[in-house]
């Protein structure tokens, strides 16, 4: 449960971050926020989130610090799921699915991340199936591990809420390892997705 | 004017007729239309069918599967575009993250704003109750499932797809959710609300005892409040208006063999019909009483039982899988003990229901491992049985006993001089007699535990023990009582949220999103569960017995 003062971090954090996401809007170009407008569903951000040093379960099974499986070079798309989730996990897995099968010819390989916030449900053997179903590839892993683990990934990246029945529809993204993290909130679109990670790989090559 | 003293209760019951009076017109009324109803051309059952498999199943009328088209994130088909995965079997919708998908059953969608039921769309803020508006007609639900445009002229969610019915089609759908949890389930009384529990054959009497009277104390305290309850103002759902129903609990013993429970609980059903079964006390088998709660679609909310079919079914929720998940527990721990694993175990067990399916997952769940599983069946009831059991027992074996405190309790004279490298015992049939070990054996003696130990275990289950206090009830079992204590406070926050919605099927969805959001007063380290998830606890610790007695953690909580 999160404890009353959490409670008001996370409000302040997100508060925080919407005042950010506005100036974000506002500064951005024109054409941004057209698209903005179009599907006016979510909110982009931009953050520093450190991540923490715990162990997870990758899908096929194997032990892994979870800091090594981001920061292996590749660009990161990230997201939050669980496998018994039926209304906005499959949505959010589907976009998955979609932004996967645009980026495919991309000649950087992005690393798809999706993080189980059931994990004691959420078995490698489970995610496995869900990953099948959802057609994942090579560059998309899942990943699981203990309850305490999982709570501390959702809290690294002001993803979590308290339980799994809260959970937002949320998606991170980085170009490369120390640079800043996109935080797309909301209903988002494939395209959306991909037009944010081209952007993104972009600034990152110009700075 | 002088009042006879009869006229005062018939006053009353002339105040009752004139009720009965207006129900009877009600009655009338409502037979009238549905009369008119009939005239008019279908609702037959194969427009309902054709509904009915669009909703649940994402078939559309040619056969093909369902299309839906979600704005963002583009085609959906077939079972994922089913009604069903977002709106609910019961058809009164379902809550995840900040995304509520109201109710959509006839008596929401097409009744005018005086006849619409409320319903809690969002437990965690009582003011988010079910919108108004009007009515829905055939007309407005198609441009809702075509458009995804509500009947108020807004834009739906983008999370609802659109689907390009025909009108053949949006009226089948139609037909269907007016059948929709339309009436209340059986069980469900002008101002009762009727329960069961149900005790198999067998049970320690004791436990079955105490099980009921927590039962009987919880019932009583809540139906006092009820009471009370128009002078009841301590949370913002209690503004938020309902029909005052008591809760009666009916204690069904079943009796003889299991082959035989069937009929009995038909029987007993029969006479009296049931909203749901709360927890209930089984040492063995209970099967038939799973078989028969989804026969009649009746939910079965966490009975008290260490073996659940391995079958899951839709209307029963357990606790965990029983002495199965301690065998899976005990094979994960085993294997990852690698060249350090024994090469043997050998498990005793009785050779009946609890005894074989506890053997039998052990073996299925060591297959391929390379660690032979011998099986000993306990047999007799005196210290003989078992140190025949135990024959053999070298010290590169380990020993796995699925025995429960009678049979431990032979342990002290039974135990061979030679001490296996590791005895396990299981943590659900032993039910903390962990005593009986020989000193001997102390050391080598780990217990797989599915419960929490050590201080969060005693916070947890504090508030059991303020409260059996309160109603001077002993603390006979308290993995157990702390099982019946968590359901009781579960059942009093799922049937307070759901309000006059009282449907059975919607009872079990508001239980499967809601179980990890209640108070852990339970003896296990969390809870949770979600659409489809039949067990609340999935691991246990493998423990060891401290000097002082008490078991202390000897692995981290192990998921298998």
């Amino acid at each position: 449960m999160v404890h009353c003062n959490q409670m008001h971090d996370l409000m302040g954090k997100w508060i925080a971050q919407t005042l950010f996401c506005c100036a974000i809007l506002v500064s951005s170009t024109p054409l941004m926020a057209e698209e903005m407008n179009k599907v006016a569903e979510f909110n982009r951000s931009v953050a520093n989130y450190e991540v923490p040093k715990l162990t997870v379960v990758r899908n096929d099974g194997q032990k892994l610090p979870f800091i090594k499986e981001l920061d292996d070079g590749r660009p990161v798309i990230m997201n939050f799921i669980f496998a018994s989730c039926s209304a906005i996990c499959p949505m959010i897995t589907h976009v998955f699915a979609k932004v996967q099968s645009k980026l495919e010819t991309d000649s950087q390989k992005v690393h798809l991340v999706s993080i189980s916030i059931d994990p004691e449900n959420d078995t490698p053997t489970k995610l496995s199936e869900y990953a099948k179903k959802f057609g994942a590839g090579p560059n998309w892993n899942y990943y699981t591990g203990t309850v305490e683990t999982s709570i501390a990934i959702q809290k690294a990246f002001n993803a979590y809420r308290g339980d799994k029945m809260n959970h937002a529809s949320l998606i991170l993204m980085r170009a490369a390892p120390g640079k800043p993290w996109l935080r797309l909130e909301g209903f988002v679109s494939p395209d959306t997705v991909v037009n944010e990670y081209h952007n993104m790989m972009q600034q990152a090559v110009v700075k | 004017m002088l009042l006879h003293p009869a006229s005062v209760p018939g006053t009353r019951q002339e105040f009752s007729w004139f009720l009965s009076s207006q129900r009877l017109l009600l009655l009338c009324l409502v037979t009238l239309v549905s009369v008119v109803h009939a005239e008019l051309p279908a609702p037959d059952s194969t427009e309902v069918e054709l509904g009915r498999r669009i909703y649940m199943e994402g078939v559309s009328a040619s056969g093909a599967p369902l299309q839906g088209n979600r704005a963002n994130s583009g085609q959906i088909e077939g079972a994922a575009a089913a009604c069903e995965t977002c709106h609910r079997r019961s058809g009164m919708g379902s809550l995840e993250g900040n995304v509520v998908v109201t109710p959509i059953t006839g008596n929401f969608l097409f009744a005018t704003e005086e006849n619409r039921p409320i319903a809690l769309v969002d437990q965690r803020a009582p003011k988010n109750i079910s919108r108004a508006h009007a009515p829905y007609t055939e007309a407005s639900l198609a441009k809702a499932i075509r458009e995804g445009i509500n009947v108020s002229g807004r834009k739906l969610s983008p999370l609802m797809p659109q689907y390009a019915l025909t009108d053949v089609e949006i009226k089948a759908v139609a037909a269907y959710l007016k059948r929709l949890s339309a009436k209340l389930s059986p069980g469900v009384g002008e101002d009762t609300l009727h329960f069961a529990t149900i005790v198999t054959p067998g049970v320690d009497p004791k436990a079955r005892e105490v099980m009921v009277n927590m039962m009987r104390a919880a019932f009583s305290q809540r139906n006092a409040t009820q009471e009370n309850y128009s002078g009841r103002m301590r949370m913002p759902i209690d503004l938020i208006p309902r029909t005052l129903r008591n809760w009666q609990l009916s204690v069904w013993e079943l009796q003889g063999a299991p082959e035989t429970w069937g009929a009995q609980l038909a029987e007993k059903y029969r006479q009296e019909p049931v909203f749901a079964v709360i927890s209930g006390l089984s040492n063995g088998s209970w099967t038939p009483v799973h078989n028969f709660c989804q026969q009649e679609k009746l939910p079965c909310l966490l009975p008290n039982v260490t073996s659940p079919p391995a079958e899951t079914a839709f209307y029963s929720l357990y606790y965990s899988r029983g002495v199965a998940l301690e065998a899976d527990v005990l094979a994960r721990h085993l294997r990852n003990q690698e060249k350090k694993a024994p090469q043997r175990v050998l498990q005793i067990y009785r050779d009946d229901e609890l005894g074989k399916g506890a053997a039998e997952a052990l073996t299925k769940s060591l297959h391929d491992s390379g660690i032979q599983v011998e099986n000993r069946v306990l047999q007799g009831q005196d210290p003989s049985g078992l140190k025949q059991a135990l024959k053999g027992v070298s010290s590169k074996d380990a020993v796995m006993l699925w025995l429960n405190p009678t049979d431990l309790a032979a342990l002290k004279k039974a135990a061979p001089k030679q001490v296996p490298a590791i005895a396990y015992v299981s943590g659900f049939l032993a039910e903390e007699s962990y005593s009986v070990v020989p000193k001997k054996w102390n050391a080598h003696t780990r217990v797989v535990y599915p419960y929490e130990l050590g201080e969060k275990r005693q916070k947890n289950a504090q508030s059991l023990k303020k409260w059996l206090q309160t109603w001077n009830l002993p603390l006979v079992n308290e993995a157990l009582q702390t099982e019946v204590f968590f359901n009781l406070l579960f059942l009093t926050d799922l049937t307070s949220q759901m309000l006059d919605n009282l449907y059975r099927d919607y009872m079990i969805e508001r239980a499967e999103d809601m179980l990890s959001l209640g108070s852990n007063v339970s003896a296990y380290p969390h809870l949770s569960m979600a659409r489809g998830q039949r067990f609340a606890s999935k691991g246990a610790y493998i423990a060891r017995l401290a000097k002082d007695g008490k078991l202390v953690a000897d692995s981290e909580w192990i998921v298998p």
